[in-house]
C-alpha cells in the first residue's frame, strides 16, 4: 500500500521537475541543453513511479500482506547467488530496524506527520530531531548555538529518561566542547546570539 | 622513490598519528553503537577533517571506517544485533559461539581476519590502481560518460531489493546533482533564488541528511532502550586464532579476493561484500550444515570480506573518481575540496601523497591489532554506552557540522530536507547507496555527454568510435539486459528439467 503512495509522490515529482526544466533555456548549437538531464530524470521519476504503483497495487491484489515478500522475489530473480541469503538480508533488516520498524506507537501521528509516513506506524518521537534542528536554526541567531545545543541535547536526553545529573553534565559538557572546539580552533563562525551581546566571543 | 621517502614523512609525523589513534576510537565507538555505520561515522568526521591537511584528514577517515567496521562485529557477538549493516552477515553465528563461551575468540579472529582483509586490500589497492591510472591516461570525455555510466547501472543492479527502487533513488541523486548553475550554459537550475544553490548543492550536508540524521530519526522512533549482556567472555583473544588462520586461510584469501572486488564495483560495500563472502563460503565448504549454528569458518570469509570491501572501493575512487561505495562517495568530495583531483593523474604528480595514502592504509590496518584488542577487553563499555546520551550528541554535531563547511544555515537545511526524505525513502525499502552515487556522479555523466555533444555536434554514434569507448558502451548495455538473460537462462534450465524428468 505504501509503495502505491510512493509510487504516485514520485510521478507527481517527475511531472513537476519536466516543468520546471523546460523553462531553461537551450544551447544555440543543439537541440538539447541544461534541460536534457532533468528531463529524463523527470522522466524515470514517472516511469519508476508507475512501476512501484502497480507492484504495489498487484502485491495487494495478491493479498500479500508483507511487503518484504515482494522485495524477496526481486532479489532472488537479480542476484542468484544469494538466492540462501535474499530471506535472511531481509531477517537482517527486521533486526537492524529491530525496535522500531514494527512497532505500533501508542500516540497518533499528527497531522503533518501522517502525510509523510503513511503508515502511521511509528513513534511520534521521531519528528523530535528534525524539529530540533529548526529550532536551531531559528533560535540560534537570538540565544547562540552554545545554548541552542544544551537546551537541544538536555530536552532529548530527558525524554529518554537520562538521569537528570547525567543529562545536565553532559549537555553543558558536550555543548560548551562543540563549541569551543569548532569556534576555537575550527574558526567557525557559529551564532552568538544577542542574548550575550558578543560576551562570548568565537575567538578568543 | 623520492616521491616515496615524502610519503613516509607526511604520514610519519605525530599529528598523523595521533590523528589515526584518535580517529580509530571514534571509529571504534561508532561502529559498535548498533544503528549507527561507518558510512555515518566518516559523514560526522568531514567537517573537522575539512580543517586538517590532507594526509591526516584521508588518515582519518581510513581510521575510522576500518575500525567501525571491525566494532560492528562487537555487539553482533554480544547481543546478536550488528553494529553495522556490514556484520549483519554473520551475525548468527558470532552470537551462536557467544552463548557458548567462546566471544573473545570469535572477536579475536573477527580482528585478525579485518586487518588481513584490510591489508589483501590495500595490497590490490597499490598494484592495481597504478596499472589501471596508465591506462585512464587515454581516456576522453566518451570514456568517462560510459565508466560513470556503468557504475551507475552497476549500484543498481547489485543492490539488494527492488531494482525500482534503486533505480528511483539513483534518479534521485542525479536530479539533486543537476542544482546549480549548468556548466555549459550558466543557466541557474532548480536554485528557486536562493544564492546559496547556484554552486549547486553541497555534499557534506547531504551525506550527514542521509545517514546521520536518518539514522537519528529511526531510534527515535523505537521506544525501548533495554542492553543486557548475558554472555560472559572469560576465554583468551588470541589463543585460538592461530590454529584457525591455520586451518581457514583459503577462507581468509577467497574472502579478502571477493571482499575486494565487490568494494570496487561501484554502488556495493563492504554489506553486501561480506553477504555474498558467506554464502560463496558457505556454498563451498565442507561442514555445511555446521553454518548457522556457530561456526567460525562462515565468521572468516566474510570478516575478511567487508573490511578488504572498504580498501578495494578506493580503487575506481582513485583512478576514475568513481566511487566504490557510500564511504569513498564521500572521500571524494573531500579529496575536491583538497584540491587533490581523483583522477589517473593523482598518481603521477610526484608529489609523494599518493604513497603517503598507501602508508596510512597499511598503519591504519595495523593499528586496529592493539586498538582492537582493548577494544575486545572493554566490550562492555563500548556496548553499554547509553544511547540516549548518544543521540542527542550526536544530533547537534550534525548541526554545527552542516553548517561548518561553508558557513551557511542553507546547508542546515539542505541536510534537514535531504534527512527527511532519505528517512521516508529508507523506511520503505529503498537503497541509499544508489543515491549518493548518482548525486556524485551525475554531473560526470551530464558533464562528459554535453562536452561530447559539443565536440562532435551532437552525433550519438560518436559514443562508439573509439574502441575503448564502444567496449564499455557495450558493457552497459549487456549489463542492462542481464535481468533478461538471467531470466531466458533459468526458463531454458527450468524447461530442460521438466524435460528430462
Amino acid at each position: 500500500m505504501r509503495d502505491v503512495l510512493i509510487g504516485i509522490g514520485f510521478v507527481i515529482a517527475g511531472v513537476v521537475t519536466i516543468f520546471i526544466a523546460q523553462q531553461f533555456p537551450t544551447l544555440p548549437s543543439l537541440q538539447f541543453g541544461p534541460s536534457l538531464f532533468p528531463s529524463i530524470v523527470g522522466g524515470g521519476f514517472c516511469i519508476g513511479g508507475v512501476v512501484l504503483m502497480l507492484s504495489g497495487m498487484w502485491q495487494r491484489h495478491r493479498g500479500a500482506d508483507q511487503m518484504m515478500q515482494g522485495e524477496l522475489q526481486g532479489a532472488e530473480l537479480a542476484t542468484t547467488e544469494l538466492e540462501t541469503n535474499a530471506f535472511e538480508t531481509n531477517a537482517f533488516e527486521n533486526n537492524a530496524f529491530e525496535n522500531n520498524a514494527f512497532e505500533t506507537s501508542a500516540l497518533n501521528a499528527t497531522e503533518s506527520e501522517g502525510a509523510e509516513h503513511p503508515s502511521g506506524k511509528k513513534s511520534w518521537v521521531m519528528v523530535l530531531p528534525p524539529l530540533m534542528i529548526v529550532f536551531y536554526v531559528l533560535a540560534s541567531p537570538y540565544i547562540g548555538a552554545l545554548f541552542a545545543m544544551m537546551i537541544i541535547m538536555f530536552s532529548l536526553m530527558m525524554l529518554r529518561k537520562t538521569a537528570l545529573y547525567v543529562a545536565v553534565a553532559a549537555s553543558v559538557g558536550v555543548s560548551l566542547a562543540i563549541y569551543f572546539i569548532f569556534s576555537h580552533y575550527l574558526l567557525v563562525p557559529l551564532p552568538q546570539g544577542v542574548l550575550l551581546g558578543g560576551s562570548l566571543p568565537w575567538t578568543l | 622513490m623520492d616521491a616515496l621517502i615524502n610519503g613516509f614523512a607526511l604520514v610519519l609525523t605525530l599529528d598523523t598519528m595521533l590523528v589515526i589513534i584518535a580517529a580509530s576510537l571514534f571509529g571504534i565507538f561508532v561502529g559498535a553503537v548498533p544503528g549507527l555505520t561507518a558510512t555515518m561515522a566518516v559523514a560526522l568526521l568531514v567537517p573537522v577533517t575539512f580543517y586538517m591537511d590532507t594526509t591526516p584528514a584521508i588518515a582519518a577517515i581510513v581510521s575510522t571506517s576500518a575500525m567501525a567496521i571491525f566494532a560492528g562485529d562487537i555487539p553482533g557477538t554480544y547481543l546478536n544485533i550488528p553494529g553495522t549493516p556490514a556484520s549483519a552477515a554473520y551475525v548468527t553465528e558470532s552470537y551462536s559461539l557467544a552463548k557458548k563461551g567462546r566471544a573473545r575468540e570469535v572477536l579475536g579472529i573477527n580482528l585478525v581476519c579485518s586487518v588481513f582483509g584490510g591489508i589483501f586490500g590495500t595490497v590490490i589497492l597499490i598494484v592495481v590502481a597504478q596499472s589501471l591510472a596508465e591506462v585512464a591516461l587515454k581516456f576522453s570525455a566518451f570514456e568517462y560518460f560510459w565508466l560513470a555510466v556503468l557504475g551507475l547501472s552497476c549500484s543498481i543492479f547489485i543492490s539488494i531489493g527492488s531494482k525500482t527502487k534503486a533505480f528511483l533513488s539513483l534518479l534521485f541523486g542525479i536530479l539533486l546533482s543537476t542544482v546549480g548553475l549548468d556548466m555549459m550554459s550558466g543557466a541557474p537550475r532548480f536554485t528557486f533564488g536562493v544564492p546559496d544553490l547556484m554552486a549547486g548543492v553541497n555534499f557534506i550536508p547531504v551525506m550527514i541528511g542521509m545517514f546521520a540524521l536518518n539514522e537519528l530519526m529511526n531510534y527515535y522512533s523505537s521506544k525501548s532502550e533495554k542492553k543486557t549482556i548475558n554472555i560472559v567472555a572469560t576465554d583468551s583473544v588470541f589463543h585460538n586464532v592461530p590454529r584457525h588462520t591455520k586451518r581457514y586461510w583459503r577462507n581468509m584469501l577467497r574472502g579478502s579476493s571477493i571482499g575486494t572486488l565487490i568494494g570496487a564495483l561501484p554502488g556495493a560495500g563492504a554489506d553486501i561484500a561480506a553477504w555474498i563472502a558467506y554464502a560463496v563460503g558457505k556454498s563451498r565448504s565442507k561442514d555445511k550444515a555446521k553454518y548457522g549454528t556457530g561456526h567460525i569458518e562462515g565468521i572468516v570469509d566474510a570478516s575478511s570480506a567487508n573490511n578488504s570491501g572498504l580498501s578495494g572501493a578506493w580503487v575506481p575512487a582513485l583512478v576514475f573518481g568513481i566511487p566504490g561505495d557510500s564511504i569513498t562517495a564521500i572521500v571524494i568530495g573531500v579529496l575536491y575540496m583538497k584540491g587533490m583531483n581523483p583522477g589517473p593523474t593523482i598518481f603521477m604528480d610526484g608529489s609523494g601523497l599518493i604513497y603517503a595514502l598507501f602508508i596510512v592504509f597499511i598503519i591504519a590496518n595495523l593499528m586496529m591489532l592493539p586498538i582492537g584488542y582493548m577494544a575486545i577487553r572493554l566490550s562492555k563499555f563500548f556496548i553499554l554506552t547509553p544511547s540516549r546520551v548518544l543521540m542527542p550528541i550526536i544530533l547537534c554535531f550534525c548541526i554545527v557540522g552542516a553548517f561548518a563547511i561553508n558557513n551557511s544555515i542553507v546547508d542546515v537545511w539542505i541536510m534537514l530536507v535531504i534527512g527527511l526524505v532519505a528517512y521516508v525513502l529508507a523506511v520503505n525499502g529503498f537503497p541509499m547507496a544508489p543515491a549518493i552515487l548518482g548525486l556524485v556522479l551525475g554531473s560526470t555523466v551530464e558533464n562528459n555527454f554535453m562536452s561530447a555533444m559539443l565536440r562532435t555536434g551532437g552525433d550519438l554514434t560518436s559514443f562508439f568510435a573509439r574502441p575503448i569507448s564502444a567496449g564499455l558502451g557495450i558493457a552497459v548495455i549487456v549489463l542492462w539486459c542481464s535481468p533478461l538473460l538471467v531470466k531466458a537462462y533459468r526458463y531454458q534450465k527450468s524447461r530442460s528439467a521438466r524435460a528430462s524428468s
